[in-house]
């Protein structure tokens, strides 16, 4: 069983000082670790502090090790494994650009209003689609979305919560 | 409060972390620390020959003390210089701040003259480092510094001073206003759960062993002693590695000897066949473990450690507990004593008839020689003629360190620095003189080879400057030794650049630097050349000529087990190496 390479969804809250994204994200590389996902934001203007959210895989014994490697970082305040919680959130927001080029609109505005995404921009030439929802769904989405001409695409990257008072302390 | 400027901050906090000796090499961008440091008697600057041999020196000076080294470098070369050492101290946790200087702020990113992204380029060999953009910060920065180099596990951190923040003026309040970093704090105190489960193990144990590593030393001499009386009270055997010998006397009958590569058949044999592994600070190295999938498959495994990154790292274990060695030693040694728990000898007697079965194999043993001197011949000599200094020895990297760890007498910590993790040539000299500045009184040996001892040799100029007496103990094979061994043992013989040609006359280089250079070939004459190397006041340099075709035994061969040892030359390899083994460094 632990063997086997799972999916860790890992929140890290960091100072929010020049190079500290370099010491985590370096650390993966310099050590052969895995980043599946990663997004970083500042979420306390007062503390200075950020929040990184890295999805990465592999064994037990491996994640048990980044987990330690990363802990041992100095900007790093406080680190939660969520996918080790009970119960957590992950969404990703994605955006999309359609080519819509001599083409009728209609049906495909349809289904993406039966998915909740939005259309941020319409022309006549493109349409600009903004979806927000788990991996899954965000996988769904482009398959949805697939006979479509996808010009260009960008993620987020995954962002993570726990429910309850398993929460990340400052 | 009077402002002062960032030069004179560095160096008022300095002087309060009560720094007294810094090793240096001046350059631009550090221009007004040297000023202030020019204007001032309380800190001692050692003016090194390369930014390189400054951080060695540093090291040197934290092993033997247990205090912060502090080395003070310019930008760019000056810094890139200090990589090498800055990796070393990393990889065997010795507790360093380096400062050095960077182009001013409004100029970095610009390729200006000698910049360096230092902060970039150190970041995976530091334990931290910083970049201070803001002279307000400095003070909380520096002790941050120190605060962060000496605690837990103790390691490097570079701080990167621009020269504008140099002398930018601040108000520093001193050490006790200054806010220190205050969310790193490592965890000392051992979980007294996990200590009941090791007791019990302890106490169930037939064939144990300790297995202690550099921690020891490192959490300082408390340690040593606390593991002393529990190696004493519980009469286990314990074998050390290389960065943890002095921790417990090797000339105890308990020791078994250093473990790992090119560790004793007893040490070895014995971390095969336990069936209770502790782990004393150590981190089960690649050198320590051979092949990973056939280290000490009998065994529960314990790991004591301050570094939770530590624990199952390449060796699972079955029980860990992190704190500082010191104290969980001293609740082992609490508990045991509360439990009334008396170790029956008789349990472990039929281990210990074992081992000593293992012992009698003399692993060490070799054919010494009337007419060409075996360097272990010579070390034995230079142990014998010494002990009674209780020397403090360095080395350099290849086989004359290995020889020195199997033997020379290690009974106290703190008096052995070899560069364990990065095995960085070059190491021994600079150290000697960290650790002769730190005891002036000392007997320092430096035990190097021809080959090593050339990557910084230009430091005898600083031993000249400072008249620092150190004994520098050349085991001169013409070769690359530990490269030409295993260019024998694993590349068909073929020595490839392994030959050191064009060496120096080392006892004309010697008086040129106006030390004293000895020189023998003979084995008659080893005795009286180590004792007139005692004698000498001042530096010298003993050209000693050994055997050249002289290799390293036991020797575990890469992708092997423990109990896969060559013992000697006449040892082969069954079969050919695997290929698994050829990749291994």
């Amino acid at each position: 069983m632990n063997k086997k390479n799972l999916k860790h969804i890992l929140s890290i809250m960091v100072d929010n000082e020049p190079g500290v994204l370099a010491r985590v994200v370096g650390l993966f590389s310099g050590r052969g670790y895995n980043i599946e996902s990663l997004s970083v934001s500042e979420v306390d203007s007062h503390k200075f502090l950020s929040r990184i959210t890295v999805v990465t895989s592999g064994t037990k014994i491996i994640v048990d090790q980044i987990k330690a490697q990363l802990a041992k970082l100095i900007p790093v305040h406080n680190l939660v494994d969520i996918t080790e919680l009970k119960s957590f959130i992950g969404k990703e927001l994605i955006l999309i650009k359609l080519d819509v080029k001599n083409k009728k609109t209609f049906d495909l505005k349809k289904k993406l209003e039966r998915l909740s995404a939005k259309i941020l921009e319409e022309n006549d030439l493109e349409i600009i689609v903004q979806f927000t929802g788990s991996p899954n769904e965000v996988k769904k989405m482009e398959s949805i979305l697939q006979p479509y001409k996808i010009i260009e695409q960008t993620r987020s990257g995954l962002v993570s919560m726990a429910t309850g008072t398993d929460y990340i302390k400052k | 409060m009077k402002k002062i400027t960032g030069a004179e901050i560095v160096i008022q906090t300095l002087i309060e972390e009560k720094v007294d000796v810094i090793f240096g090499y001046p350059g631009g961008a550090v221009l007004p620390i040297y000023d202030e440091l020019f204007k001032q008697k309380k800190i001692r600057h050692i003016l090194v020959r390369h930014e390189q041999a400054a951080v060695h020196a540093a090291e040197g000076y934290a092993r033997s003390t247990g205090k912060v080294g502090v080395v003070l470098v310019t930008s760019g070369p000056g810094a890139t210089n200090t990589v090498t050492g800055l990796a070393d101290a990393m990889m065997d946790s010795v507790p360093l701040v380096c400062i050095s200087g960077q182009v001013p702020t409004h100029m970095i990113g610009n390729d200006a003259f000698q910049e360096a992204d230092i902060v970039g380029i150190t970041r995976p060999c530091t334990k931290h480092n910083y970049l201070v953009k803001d002279v307000n910060i400095l003070p909380n920065v520096i002790h941050s510094a120190f605060f962060i180099a000496k605690n837990g596990r103790p390691g490097p951190v570079l701080v990167d001073i621009p020269k504008d923040i140099q002398t930018f003026k601040a108000v520093y309040k001193g050490k006790k206003n200054t806010k220190v970093i205050s969310y790193y704090k490592p965890n000392l105190k051992p979980n007294i759960n996990q200590i009941d489960q090791f007791i019990k193990l302890l106490e169930n144990s037939e064939k144990p062993i300790f297995y202690v590593g550099g921690g020891v030393i490192n959490s300082g001499e408390v340690a040593s002693k606390n593991l002393f009386k529990l190696i004493k009270s519980t009469g286990f055997p314990c074998t050390q590695t290389l960065m943890g010998l002095g921790a417990y006397p090797t000339s105890d009958n308990q020791c078994v000897g250093m473990l790992g590569m090119h560790g004793t058949y007893e040490a070895n044999m014995s971390m095969y066949n336990c069936d209770l592994m502790i782990c004393v600070g150590a981190r089960f190295d690649d050198r320590i473990t051979g092949k990973v999938s056939g280290f000490s498959p009998k065994s529960k495994k314990v790991h004591f450690d301050i570094d939770a990154s530590s624990f199952n790292k390449s060796v699972n274990v079955d029980l860990t507990v992190q704190g500082d060695l010191a104290r969980i030693l001293q609740v082992i040694n609490k508990k045991i004593e509360e439990k009334k728990t008396s170790f029956k000898k008789a349990k472990i007697k039929d281990w210990w008839i074992q081992i000593n079965k293992w012992r009698s194999k003399d692993c060490l043993k070799f054919k010494n020689s009337d007419k060409i001197i075996k360097p272990q011949h010579a070390l034995k000599r230079l142990d014998f003629l010494t002990k009674k200094y209780n020397p403090f020895i360095t080395t350099e990297v290849g086989q004359h360190q290995m020889w020195a760890a199997q033997f020379l007498t290690f009974n106290k910590p703190k008096h052995w620095m070899t560069s364990g993790g990065l095995g960085t040539m070059g190491y021994g000299l600079p150290a000697a003189m960290g650790v002769q500045i730190a005891h002036p009184n000392s007997l320092v040996i430096d035990v190097a080879g021809e080959a090593s001892i050339l990557m910084n040799i230009q430091e005898m100029s600083t031993i000249k400057q400072f008249r620092l007496p150190v004994k520098i103990f050349i085991l001169n094979n013409h070769y690359m030794g530990m490269v030409r061994q295993w260019q024998e043992l694993l590349h068909g013989n073929r020595l490839s650049e392994s030959y050191m040609d064009s060496l120096p006359d080392f006892v004309k280089l010697a008086e040129s630097f106006g030390a004293t250079g000895l020189r023998t070939e003979k084995p008659s004459e080893i005795d009286d050349l180590i004792k007139e190397m005692i004698k000498v006041k001042g530096p010298v340099i003993c050209d000693v000529i050994v055997d050249p075709s002289e290799n390293c035994f036991p020797m575990i061969p890469s992708g092997s087990t423990h109990n896969q040892m060559l013992l000697g030359p006449n040892d082969k390899v069954e079969g050919e190496i695997s290929e698994d083994g050829m990749v291994l460094v």
